[in-house]
């Protein structure tokens, strides 16, 4: 590793002159660390993990990926020839220690930046102390909050692309292949909203109609009164419920349309995110469709970066965790924490990255990025940053369940995630 | 027996609630379990009535042999232990996940110790850290008097386990391998000063952990009595402890009913209807800083609502002006469900969190070793997201919370005879009834939607 850790090969010139000036600061009586600090000193990166509480079993999976990903990191030269830390301190899921966390990693350890969070309302809580500590806030969590400009100059999403980008551009698709009389279900509080109201907007805009919508209320855990409101001219079923009662819910779906005719049916993986699709209780999804994020399954056509990707952070062809399949990972969500370390790199490496002190570099460095190449770096595909909005943009994936397993069908186009700026973060000041 | 600690203390154990089981476990019949725990609870009350044959609840000795470590040396390995855990917890991981502390305070002993104390006794017993230390400061200082502490009875440890629970249940990081070396170090020299000061006879009903393992070890179908120097090994139904133990006192009787409410409620305040009631949207639970408040209260209010509820089942069943002589002997009867409820609502923290206590015994320093030569990625909870484990899980929950009554009805009525006026049918009916619905809340706990 210590070999592979020094990318450049250094020119005599500037060896010498390194030379000097680290005889020049040992006779001023500058501390030789310092120096040292410079040439080797590991890069400290903080993770907010949602080790415990709600986002546990998020939590783990970020954990594994991104530590698979240090890994490869590190044996590929680190940053700037310095090997890299991750901190990992679990924040409950919890907000009020979310911002603990932030500032424990940012003062008291001392990291270079932070990354990492999933669950929005810990990235709300924590945002606004990582902008007081002037410390880069990377959050892997697909929300809008990054580009609706509800946040600051130090907080950015570039590992993964946000909901209002994921909805929208499944709209083109849908209503020209699945139909464009839309009935949409979903759980009716800001998640199931976002997915309302960026969806009926984008259907619109591709000529077709959300006919109806039922909000179901977050308590519910039985669902078969609400499917009599399905409208039965409804040509496609949008759902996006979450929680514990998600089985149910496909389970009573299946009995309400029993072996008749069905609308096409489309939904979020993040309902059944980390669960099998092969479960028993979930063969009504047969033949229906989800948006995929990272598709789950190892597709025929998979690059050799999404092979090698599996196999580091031990995941199989099936996105079980390779030591149980039974174990399904969060696999449309991980792969965040993955490209978001190689941005870092990416950003520290442009910024001429030494210490705390060039924090800001780092933002700026972001800010200044805009494709990113699909590879081992970027395996879930390529991707566009916006460094006005803080927002990352890629390609999404529809997928059908064939078989107990979910085959994509499609494939987006950048340009239908892409929407007006709605921030310029460039013109705040750090 | 001793053996068989150190055994334990090396199994799995202890916390948190694992979203895919829930999903799973609604799509199970679970309704039908609950409707036939409580048939078969009053079933069993009946027949008890009508037949009056109820078992013996006979001891039998199985062998003896001599104590081969005292207890005096084991508390002071125990002690040493505690420290070397503490510093761990200081020193070592950040991650409650992998670092020892946390994994043996919450899985290790916590969970996986109450479910050996239930099986082989008051093992806690043989490894608590005070009694040696105690003993040996005790007589470097001459001093050998008390102070009258043991005058406050099970106070103390009510105090203790009500603080505890509260820190488990609802502040907000007690898994935080700092947060709870700082908590365990102030309990332990806390303890340590109060039993230094009365005497280490005043630990069973002082100290908290050693009353709870104590009161739930009395469960237990084989256990050890030292007599003479030497060590009984005893076996017996579950209960037949419970049948020789004296009257609960007060404190005792509020530190019981404090045990079964803190576990009732730590289950309770997860549910979609808890957080409902709390106004809280149960799919973003907001984090524990959110109900902080709110919890902290609920909790007090539900232990001295399940007390009442209890206690005033007791009183309602019996003639005018026998209570206080009975409610002592029949609150014993609640002990089986203590240790059940504990065991059961523990089962599944058990099984994950038990396989990371495993794992960081693999790899103590994080350093990548494998000394019991467990592969990377080891750890996995894909059984709780498939029918045929959550159904393997529950059929496991169910039994323990079935069994539990089951035995509190035996031995209550077991305990009634000793009473009198207490063995009519209307004496027995409002805490048959109580059983009954306690029964049915404990498994809908279980098998109940959970969003926190």
């Amino acid at each position: 590793m210590t070999n592979k850790l020094i990318t450049t090969s250094p020119t005599r010139r500037s060896v010498l002159t390194g030379m000097a000036a680290t005889g020049a600061l040992l006779a001023t009586g500058t501390t030789p660390r310092f120096v040292q600090a410079q040439s080797s000193e590991p890069i400290k990166l903080g993770f907010q993990l949602h080790r415990t509480g709600i986002g546990a079993s998020y939590g783990r999976w970020y954990e594994r990926t991104a530590t698979a990903a240090l890994k490869l990191l590190n044996e590929a030269g680190g940053i700037n020839g310095r090997p890299v830390e991750i901190l990992f301190e679990d924040d409950g899921t919890d907000p009020k220690r979310g911002a603990e966390v932030v500032e424990k990693l940012a003062t008291q350890a001392n990291c270079d930046l932070i990354f990492g969070t999933l669950f929005s309302h810990v990235v709300m809580g924590s945002a606004l102390r990582a902008g007081e500590l002037q410390v880069p806030y990377l959050v892997c969590s697909e929300g809008h909050h990054v580009a609706s400009g509800a946040l600051n100059r130090w907080t950015l999403q570039p590992g993964i692309t946000d909901v209002k980008s994921q909805v929208q551009s499944m709209a083109p698709w849908i209503t020209s292949n699945l139909g464009k009389k839309v009935t949409m279900v979903f759980p009716d509080y800001a998640f199931g909203h976002d997915h309302r109201d960026f969806f009926t907007a984008a259907v619109a805009a591709q000529g077709g109609e959300v006919i109806k919508q039922v909000a179901i209320p977050p308590t519910e855990t039985s669902f078969t009164r609400y499917f009599p409101q399905i409208p039965s001219d409804t040509e496609v079923l949008y759902h996006v419920m979450v929680g514990p009662a998600v089985l149910t819910f496909v389970k009573e779906l299946g009995e309400f349309y029993g072996s008749g005719a069905r609308p096409e049916i489309f939904g979020f993986i993040d309902s059944l995110e980390a669960v099998n699709i092969a479960s028993t209780g979930l063969e009504f999804l047969e033949g229906t469709h989800f948006w995929e994020g990272h598709p789950r399954y190892k597709q025929a056509d998979a690059a050799e970066h999404e092979t090698f990707y599996r196999a580091a952070v031990g995941v199989d062809d099936n996105g079980a965790s390779v030591s149980d399949p039974a174990d399904i990972s969060t696999y449309g969500h991980m792969f965040s924490t993955w490209e978001t370390l190689f941005v870092v790199k990416a950003a520290m490496e442009a910024a001429g990255y030494q210490g705390t002190a060039d924090r800001q570099k780092v933002v700026e460095a972001m800010e200044a990025m805009e494709a990113m190449e699909e590879g081992v770096e970027h395996p879930q595909g390529p991707k566009v940053f916006n460094g006005k909005t803080h927002q990352v943009f890629g390609l999404q994936s529809i997928s059908k369940v064939e078989g107990g397993r979910l085959v994509r069908v499609h494939q987006t186009a950048m340009e239908d995630g892409f929407y007006p700026d709605e921030v310029d973060y460039t013109t705040q000041s750090f | 027996m001793r053996g068989l600690t150190v055994l334990f203390l090396l199994l799995p154990g202890a916390a948190n609630a694992h979203a895919g089981e829930r999903m799973v476990i609604l799509t199970l019949p679970t309704g039908w379990y609950l409707l036939g725990a409580g048939i078969a609870v009053a079933a069993t009350a009946i027949v008890a009535l009508m037949a009056r044959r109820l078992p013996a609840f006979a001891a039998h000795r199985l062998f003896d042999r001599p104590v081969l470590v005292t207890r005096h040396a084991t508390s002071w390995l125990g002690a040493a232990l505690l420290a070397g855990l503490v510093t761990v917890g200081i020193r070592g991981t950040r991650d409650p996940l992998e670092n020892l502390l946390p994994l043996t305070v919450w899985t290790v002993i916590w969970v996986g110790l109450t479910l050996a104390s239930v099986l082989f006794g008051h093992l806690w017993r043989d490894i608590e850290p005070w009694t040696g230390p105690v003993r040996a400061i005790r007589r470097l200082t001459g001093w050998q008097g008390s102070v009258g502490l043991s005058r406050l009875g099970h106070l103390p440890a009510t105090l203790g386990y009500l603080a505890f629970a509260w820190f488990e249940i609802v502040s907000l990081a007690p898994a935080d391998p700092f947060v709870l070396a700082r908590a365990v170090a102030v309990y332990y020299f806390l303890i340590l000063a109060l039993a230094v000061a009365e005497g280490e006879d005043w630990l069973p009903q002082g100290e908290f952990l050693t009353a709870y393992f104590g009161f739930v070890a009395t469960i237990a179908p084989f256990w050890a009595e030292e007599c003479d120097g030497r060590l009984r090994v005893m076996a017996g139904l579950p209960g037949a402890q419970v049948m020789a133990l004296p009257p609960l006192t007060p404190s005792a009787i509020a530190f019981v009913t404090l045990v079964l409410s803190s576990v009732s409620f730590d289950g309770l305040s997860e549910t979609f209807w808890w957080l409902a009631r709390l106004g809280i949207n149960p799919l973003e639970f907001p984090g524990r800083s959110a109900v902080y408040g709110v919890n902290s209260a609920a909790f007090v209010l539900f232990w001295a609502f399940s007390a009442a509820l209890i206690l005033g089942a007791i009183r309602a069943g019996l003639p005018q002006g026998r209570f206080a002589t009975a409610v002592g002997p029949l609150m014993l009867s609640f002990l089986p469900i203590a240790a059940g409820y504990h065991v059961a609502h523990y089962l599944v923290a058990l099984l994950t969190n038990g396989q990371y206590a495993i794992a960081a015994l693999n790899d103590p320093f994080g350093r990548g070793a494998a000394y019991l030569g467990l592969p990377e990625h080891w750890v996995s909870f894909g059984f709780l997201a498939e029918r045929r484990g959550v159904q393997a899980v529950w059929t496991v929950q169910f039994a323990v919370i079935l069994m539990a009554h089951l035995l509190a009805v035996l031995v209550s009525f077991k305990l009634s005879d000793r009473i009198d006026g207490a063995q009519s049918f209307r004496a027995h009916l409002p805490m048959t009834l109580l059983m009954v619905a306690y029964t049915v809340f404990g498994l809908w706990l279980l098998s109940a939607p959970t969003g926190a």
